[in-house]
């Protein structure tokens, strides 16, 4: 075998001058990008609440497909997610933060089934600390690639899936948005609160993907005719019936985890991430 | 030969280091040397490995002087993504560094991100395969593989990208001593035969010191480099033979068994070594007693009808091959595992984890969650009602010292020593030790073996599972081998060691059965 | 017989294909009978217990949505004609379920990552990361509530968790490391990447995924032709039909089930 692999270097020069234009070695999301994201992640927003905003449009759509609209919606988001990932994943993730996906989303993997009581599952304090510790970028990351690969392994797959994936997405980059104050008391503190609300906001957007379709004129159901105002009351209706105490297990639960392990999973986290000199982001 | 690797003038602070890891390095290592970097740990060994493809500084941050080049290449100018095709980087846990699921496809994956064509990568997998021994593997998922070839395949991953120099970190620490006879064989051959440049870190100088032509020397970040024996024989921490050589004033000091018979053909002979008191086969009260154990370990069957004792003030060895059981019985012995026949029992009663029986497990990071080693130790106490301090647990294992400090910044050897302490502290009448020397610098090695004499003393007994028969020899009273689920050889140390030719410790080759550690043979001849 | 694997696209044509069948029909007969069509190909191409493992879960899920999707009923007024619809949505669903269950089963998730397109590559080997890495996370749960239990630590309840969550997220956070120096120096990022042994298309793969076209073919002109019903009447409910063109497509579905085997 020779030691010397010249074609090896040929294609090596190549690779070198393409590739050193796209330097990027950490999640660092510059201002111009974070816009791109923002807008993304609005049309995103609007895949999910379009019943409240466009009852015209939409009531034709249900009634000529009204089975196949879940799925004309998750195509939507399922596109949007494509596009979204290729954002921010443009300039390369680097093996840092891949590997680091890898053995945190392992963890959702691991976390999916077990933790499961009625609305609550433990993978959702992965996210919350994951996204406190390594910024949003890492944690809405995360949270896509975790429901994604626990969705596998779980069979737990459906034309939710984009959804969750997002919804996830969006606790974990909300988990990395929210201010570390100055002592541990503080960044637990807001992280419990986080982890409270993201457990019903979850649930109250994932109900969203379905709810539209079952038009069948009670007061909680979707009024293609009803205006904005009269849908989000009908819907909180329906979330309460339907949602409210499944989500409660999963905001308590968040609550329960966040301050029994909160503190010294951030502290593992944060030690890794500078021992790995990881620039978040 | 020209040189493939050199440093010059390089010192490097890690990003939260208060002092240099590596200081005023010059080096260089001439092509087709097998060059290995010995010294205590913390030494700057790992440091300079991964100086060597960039890692350093360009993975870990931190402050860098000096040059380092490779292959002609700057290191600072590169990425290490881009000295992927000539210096290879093999970690210490190759299970942790796969990508991929099957072993070619692993082998495979460096060329593709070096976008080498298709054609050529069939031919360097194919040609990689067969410089490892690996052809019957091809096919495997990487994680059903043993430890020995895991290591290779990470060997082989790291190779097929063609580059000039192998940096390997202690890649026979977490094996077998077969397994390291593979890896060192494969490594011999590399160098031999196809000359390439291989350059190692490595604690377990009995095994590396015979083969490598060039050694480096690590002393608080200062390096020297020179011939094997002149560095190694510096260092005061070699293999025994080297260590008995010192003792006795060899010149040259040898580092392999046959090096040191050669040196003892011309002296004197020791005359047979006394019966060592708490060595005997004196039986004092019984400690555990198992009985015609039958046991499994995911669906086999791994011990069967074993009868065992361990009485008071016994440190007993067992030993055995991996996969012999070793781990299963302590387990066992713990009460974390039910047996499928038969009856263990711990002062007459069946054991219970924590209390009868304190085990630390092979992975000694598996027990530490504390922020600081007093309070790991502390957990431990408080968990069984103790209201008393970390204190002396501590001062038993040599590490009061580090009583402030976070577990997680301190050595693989003093972590072991901290979760040894914390396990300790459950005060079992039977303390057992899982394959303790992995990855074990020799200053925490004594530091152990002191310990668990110590406390087999205080009327209590110790049982330690390891294939490390230099630990054996240092530290059992009794050894115990197993194979086949049932013990094979049961007796004295001396004994059983000298009997065997696979466990035989260094001393023994050399001077014949009996002989186990070179303070005794000092001691004999003097 | 050709040992080679199966190139991952005739899978993905396979599922794409009978995933879109089931898309487009709500006739309970079409459905059941593509879960049949789904099992066999599953059990003529399981390698191994942990696929087998995640194809039950994948049934099981299936019957769930079915399930769940039925119970949505009770959100309206409950009629014979209501609740027929929503178990025949449910069925679909389930349908699609269990076509993917079989997909999972018999595709090895890096072999699609390294199909996947270049900018997806990296979230793509994170996710395939993640479930290999996963039964090892599992695994280690389970050692390190043995090595507490050894030294005293029993985790129960809220309190004793940090004992149990620290030591695995540490391990996780050291493998990553290691997993990441790795790849590092192993050239990840270095630019454009080529594929080692582009996946040849075999006889086995046309033959699975020609057959899938034509059944997707089929059902579509059904769809567009109108010529078969596809969507059963609920109200009032009237016995689904069969059309045996329709069943003849189904059945070429079933081809992956004979074809392209690995050896066992």
């Amino acid at each position: 075998m020779t030691t010397r692999s010249a074609l090896g270097l040929q294609t090596q020069a190549a690779n070198v001058r393409e590739a050193e234009a796209r330097e990027r070695r950490t999640v660092l999301v510059p201002g111009m990008r974070i816009a791109l994201l923002v807008l993304a992640n609005v049309i995103g927003l609007l895949a999910f609440v379009w019943p409240f905003l466009v009852p015209s449009i939409a009531r034709r759509v249900a009634e000529n497909h009204q089975g196949d609209g879940p799925w004309i919606v998750a195509a939507l988001g399922a596109i949007l997610l494509a596009l979204l990932f290729l954002e921010l994943g443009r300039g390369g993730l680097g093996p840092k933060t891949v590997a680091l996906l890898g053995v945190l989303g392992a963890a959702m993997v691991a976390l999916r089934l077990p933790g499961f009581v009625a609305g609550f599952s433990a993978l959702f304090i992965v996210v919350l600390v994951a996204g406190n510790s390594l910024g949003p970028g890492f944690g809405f990351l995360l949270g896509c690639i975790g429901m994604f690969a626990s969705g596998i392994f779980v069979g737990g797959l459906g034309p939710w899936l984009p959804f969750e994936m997002v919804a996830v997405g969006w606790v974990g980059a909300g988990a990395g948005l929210l201010p570390h104050g100055g002592s541990w008391r503080t960044r637990i503190a807001w992280l419990a609160a986080f982890g409270f609300a993201s457990g019903y906001l979850y649930g109250l957007v994932m109900e969203l993907w379905f709810w539209p379709f079952l038009t069948d004129g009670s007061a909680l159901a979707w009024n293609p005719g009803g205006g904005a105002w009269m849908n989000v009351r009908h819907y909180l209706a329906f979330y309460v019936v339907d949602g409210l105490t499944w989500d409660t297990f999963r905001a308590v639960g968040n609550v329960v985890l966040v301050i029994a392990i909160g503190r010294p999973v951030l502290a593992a986290l944060d030690r890794a991430a500078r021992r790995m000199q990881l620039r978040v982001g | 030969m020209s040189d493939v690797l050199r440093f010059d003038a390089v010192t490097y602070v890690y990003p939260e280091g208060a002092r240099p890891a590596i200081e005023d390095v010059d080096l260089a290592i001439a092509e087709g040397s097998f060059a290995l970097a010995v010294g205590p740990t913390g030494s700057g060994k790992s440091t300079l490995l991964r100086a060597s493809n960039g890692l350093v500084p360009q993975f870990t941050g931190g402050t860098f002087t000096g040059r380092v080049s490779v292959d002609g290449r700057d290191t600072l100018a590169h990425a290490p993504r881009r000295l992927a095709d000539v210096v290879a980087f093999v970690p210490q846990d190759p299970g942790a560094s796969f990508v991929l699921d099957r072993v070619e496809d692993e082998l495979a994956y460096g060329m593709e991100n070096l976008g080498v064509d298709p054609v050529h990568m069939r031919r360097r997998v194919e040609e990689t395969l067969d410089l490892l021994d690996l052809p019957g593997l091809r096919d495997r998922s990487v994680r059903t593989l043993s430890g020995g070839e895991r290591q290779r395949v990470a060997i082989a991953a790291a190779l097929a990208a063609g580059p000039r120099i192998l940096v390997l970190d202690e890649p026979t620490s977490q094996l077998d001593p077969q397994g390291a006879e593979d890896v060192m064989a494969a490594l011999q051959r590399l160098v031999h035969d196809h000359g390439m440049t291989v350059l190692l870190a490595e604690h377990r100088l009995e095994r590396v010191a015979g083969w490598v032509d060039v050694a480096i020397g690590f002393d608080h970040g200062r390096v020297r480099s020179g011939t094997p024996a002149d560095v190694i024989g510096h260092l005061g921490s070699g293999p025994p033979v080297t260590r008995l050589g010192q003792m006795l004033g060899w010149d040259p000091l040898p580092l392999t068994v046959r090096a040191a018979r050669a040196a003892a053909a011309g002296g004197p002979r020791p005359a047979l070594p006394p019966r060592d008191p708490a060595r005997n086969g004196h039986r004092h009260g019984v400690v555990a007693e198992v009985r015609g154990l039958r046991a499994s370990y995911a669906e086999t069957t791994v011990l069967r009808g074993l009868d065992l004792d361990v009485h008071e003030g016994e440190v007993l060895a067992v030993m055995g091959r991996n996969g012999a059981g070793k781990s299963t019985l302590l387990r066992v012995l713990a009460g974390i595992h039910e047996p499928s026949a038969g009856q263990v029992q711990i002062l007459g009663a069946k054991p219970r984890p924590g209390v009868d029986v304190g085990l630390c497990p092979q992975e000694a990071d598996e027990l530490l969650f504390s922020d600081s080693v007093e309070h790991e130790v502390r957990a431990t106490l408080v968990a069984r009602g103790e209201a008393g301090g970390a204190g002396p647990w501590l001062a038993a294992l040599g590490i009061a010292g580090l009583a402030a400090r976070h577990p997680r910044d301190l050595s693989a050897g003093q972590r072991l020593l901290v979760a040894t302490a914390a396990v300790a502290a459950t005060d079992a009448p039977l303390l057992a030790l899982d394959e303790p020397t992995r990855g074990l610098d020799p200053a925490s090695k004594e530091r152990l073996i002191g310990f668990v004499r110590a406390h087999a003393l205080g009327g209590r007994a110790a049982v330690v599972a390891t294939h490390d028969v230099e630990l054996a020899a240092a530290v059992a009273t009794r050894v115990v081998i197993l194979a086949g689920g049932e013990v094979i050889a049961d007796g004295d140390p001396g004994a059983v060691l000298g009997d065997s030719r696979v466990f035989a410790p260094q001393m023994t080759r050399v001077f014949g059965p009996g002989w186990l550690t070179p303070d005794q043979v000092v001691e004999a001849l003097t | 017989m050709d040992r080679r694997p199966v190139h991952p696209m005739a899978w993905i044509v396979w599922a794409t294909s009978a995933g879109f069948v089931a898309f487009v029909t709500t006739d309970p007969v079409y459905l059941l009978l593509l879960w049949a069509v789904s099992w066999f190909v599953y059990a003529g191409h399981r390698v191994d217990a942990e696929h087998a493992r995640s194809f039950r879960l994948f049934l099981t899920g299936a019957m769930v949505a079915v399930a769940l999707r039925t119970a949505l009923v009770f959100f309206g007024t409950v009629s014979a004609a209501n609740t027929t619809f929503s178990f025949l949505e449910g069925l679909r669903l389930g349908t699609i379920l269990v076509i993917f269950g079989t997909f999972n089963a018999v595709t090895d998730p890096f072999g699609l990552v390294r199909m996947a397109p270049r900018h997806f590559h990296e979230p793509a080997l994170a996710a395939a990361l993640a479930l290999s890495i996963a039964p090892r996370t599992v695994a280690g749960v389970g050692r390190v509530r043995d090595a507490q239990r050894m030294r005293g630590i029993r985790i129960h309840g809220a309190r004793a968790l940090p004992a149990l969550a620290v030591p695995v997220l540490e391990r996780g956070m050291e493998e990553a490391h290691t997993l990441a120096e790795s790849m590092d120096a192993r050239g990840h990022g270095a630019g454009r990447r080529s594929r080692y042994r582009p996946q040849p298309w075999t006889g086995a793969a046309i033959l699975i995924a020609v057959p899938a076209i034509a059944a997707a073919a089929t059902f579509l002109a059904a769809s567009v032709g109108g010529w078969a019903v596809l969507h059963p009447q609920t109200s009032p409910i009237v016995w689904p039909e069969a059309d045996p063109l329709l069943l003849a497509g189904i059945g070429l579905l079933a081809v992956p089930g004979v074809v392209g085997r690995p050896e066992r």
